[in-house]
């Protein structure tokens, strides 16, 4: 039996200052109902100070350290999945393994959006399986509210997004019937356009202009196709995740809890009845966090650890869909 | 056991003709040979308006696939190593996807500075070696797209004459799978000290600046550029260069007079060459990338190794050598079979 993988501790940090939906009305034309009924969100966290992705990664990844029973020196390598990181370039992971005192181990960035982290969940369970690591952090942090267009032109996708850092530690499962049992990834560039943020951009001339600074250039804010993204997720979201109950001879009716991304609860509760799952098995908490995009994953599973609903021996499912487009799955014998 | 995952193929593409440092001297009110004396680069390359990495991949991966007798429909995922994506989100790696046409395989973006491609192998090997959907889908072979434009995001004006010169566009991808021929990945390391990571950096938009990414102000202080205090990393980075060669020829087992070339990469060639006299490499055997096209970040190194292996018969051994910004730097010993 060849070495298996699994997450050996989780934690979880958001920002301290909620922003309900009634906030959101004083400086949008926008109402609690409104935003509630398309999307299930109530409340958000925003930064109210300067705080990158990395900051609250820092406290996400201490804590997931802990659950592990691990140091940081036990670590080997750091993925920081992210869209939103704390500077240009070089990658937030440099930053976040100077703030966690991790040496000069490997660390980079992963930007694949909704599906980051489920991304780079894969990418650490293939090197520690090929030995080469042991012990991998993988961080999903994003601080959305810098850079949403918080008025009414902005409102359709401003009122989504929140927050937040969630983090696990990836490492050797302790038993051969536990762990990571396999990992499914998808994307398709087609529909790259669909769910953005244009600039900065390379590929524009200048890449960066006083012009599309925050004013009446749309393309500086992230731009969404709704209608486009509803219907491709509610798709692909039950196909990857037959995906990864085919590779692994299972059944939706052995699920014991299902993770999905943060997107939107009507998505989630769509993909649960058209899969047949009791709502009861599925984790959303984006009525209090909104989509935190990359954090979404790790901070459901830290929630739905300590309530409980994940313990040893579940069947545990993991799935996203996102900007790209890309989707993932990644199923786990607890 | 079976054949463990190698790199099969590489292509390169570097857009445009050649700038020259003349080309440059006067925006920067400089002249053609202060330029040389200072950086120590003669061309490089720029893209055009509309042109981001994915655009110069895209040539870059045809050629890959052709060199490894590969088609689209073999690839099984895509990763993408860059500083300068296309566009903010999604990443470069969807679009090369989507441009190749490679239906919908995984596309995963990374961003890792100079060691973006040594990264992006390492990642590559990993998938293609541990049993999975990905190593098992069809013939499991992974693209890895090392690109970058940096010429739309560089300062124009005479406070650019630092860095402007020094940064350059390109691209190379490499097909990486189980098969014959290629190269043999004989060790690979990397490493980050992110205490450094402000001394060489593109500061703004920084998601972490409340209440907004980027101001005006920050441009008019051209924070929106990259920066660097050189003249500080210049030691560190020397001195990173030649640990980790040496780390990875201990892992190798190999000594540095078995190697047929070293190529060694860092944004100053001074230093890369001084790093390479220090690892013992002569100055024959020394291939500084950033002398042929400036520093090009994550595909300097792939780009200068497209050259090298053909020129070098199966059995000759390599070394690539890298260190950038983060402060990322790393190693890999291949093998020429």
């Amino acid at each position: 039996m060849s070495l298996c993988s699994h997450i050996l501790g989780v934690g979880k940090a958001v920002p301290d200052h909620v922003v309900t939906n009634d906030d959101l009305s004083k400086v949008m034309d926008t109402n609690d109902e409104w935003v509630h009924q398309r999307t299930g969100i109530r409340e958000r966290r925003h930064i109210e100070a300067d705080c990158g992705a990395t900051d609250l990664g820092k406290l996400a990844a201490e804590e997931a350290l802990a659950d592990a029973d691990l140091g940081v020196a036990d670590i080997d390598a750091i993925v920081f999945a992210t869209l939103s990181p704390d500077i240009d370039w070089p990658a937030s992971a440099s930053l976040l393994s100077e703030k966690l005192g991790a040496g000069t181990i490997p660390a980079f960035d992963v930007k694949n959006q909704c599906s980051g982290f489920l991304y780079s969940l894969a990418s650490a369970d293939a090197l520690i399986r090929t030995g080469r690591a042991r012990n991998v952090l993988v961080v999903g942090g994003e601080i959305h509210s810098t850079g949403l267009d918080l008025t009414t032109r902005g409102r359709e996708v401003a009122v989504i997004f929140g927050d937040g850092a969630g983090a696990v530690v990836v490492g050797p499962s302790p038993s051969p019937e536990r762990g990571l049992l396999s990992c499914h990834l998808h994307a398709e560039g087609k529909y790259a356009e669909k769910l953005w943020l244009e600039k900065v951009s390379s590929r524009s001339r200048p890449r960066i202009s006083v012009e599309s600074l925050g004013g009446d250039d749309p393309s500086a804010f992230p731009r969404m196709s709704g209608r486009y993204v509803f219907k491709h997720a509610v798709t692909r979201f039950p196909e990857v995740i037959r995906e990864a109950l085919d590779e692994n001879g299972y059944g939706p009716s052995d699920i014991d809890v299902l993770i999905p991304h943060q997107a939107n609860l009507r998505i989630n509760q769509f993909v649960a009845e058209s899969l047949e799952i009791e709502a009861s098995k599925v984790v959303n908490n984006i009525d209090r966090f909104g989509n935190t995009t990359a954090a979404s994953i790790p901070i459901a599973l830290h929630e739905a650890r300590q309530d409980g609903r994940v313990t040893e021996g579940k069947l545990v499912c993991m799935a996203a869909f996102g900007a790209g487009f890309t989707w993932a799955s990644a199923l786990f014998r607890w | 056991m079976p054949p463990e995952a190698r790199l099969l193929s590489l292509g390169t593409h570097l857009p445009g003709a050649p700038l020259s440092n003349e080309d440059l001297a006067e925006r920067l009110e400089t002249s053609g040979d202060a330029l040389f004396a200072a950086t120590g680069i003669r061309t490089r390359h720029h893209a055009s308006a509309g042109e981001g990495p994915s655009d110069l991949a895209r040539h870059a991966a045809q050629r890959a696939l052709a060199g490894a007798g590969a088609s689209v429909e073999d690839l099984s995922l895509i990763v993408f190593a860059t500083a300068t994506p296309d566009v903010t989100f999604p990443g470069a790696a969807c679009f090369l996807q989507e441009k190749l046409g490679a239906g919908t395989i995984g596309a995963i973006d990374i961003r890792a500075q100079t060691v973006g491609f040594l990264a992006g192998l390492e990642l590559a090997l990993a998938f293609s070696d541990a049993p999975g959907p990905i190593s098992q889908s069809g013939a499991a072979r992974i693209l890895v797209a090392a690109g970058e434009v940096f010429s739309s995001g560089l300062d124009e004006s005479p406070s650019g004459v630092d860095m402007t010169p020094r940064l350059a566009d390109g691209a190379a991808v490499s097909v990486v799978g189980r098969g014959e021929g290629g190269a043999r990945v004989a060790a690979l390391r990397w490493h980050t000290d992110g205490a450094l990571a402000e001394r060489f950096w593109c500061e703004f938009p920084a998601s972490r600046r409340y209440p907004l990414r980027v101001l005006e102000q920050d441009l008019v202080e051209g924070r929106h550029y990259p920066r660097a205090d050189l003249p500080s990393l210049a030691p560190i980075a020397q001195t990173r260069l030649v640990e980790v060669a040496r780390e990875v020829l201990d892992e190798a087992g190999w000594s540095v007079d078995s190697l047929e070339a070293g190529i060694v990469d860092y944004v100053e060639p001074a230093v890369a060459r001084a790093a390479a006299g220090e690892i013992g490499l002569s100055a024959a055997r020394t291939d500084v990338p950033t002398e042929h096209f400036g520093h090009v970040m994550a595909a300097g190194l792939p780009l200068r190794l497209s050259e090298w292996k053909t020129r070098l018969a199966p059995g000759a051994r390599i070394l690539l050598a890298g260190a950038g910004p983060g402060l990322s730097w790393g190693a890999a010993a291949l093998e020429l079979e």
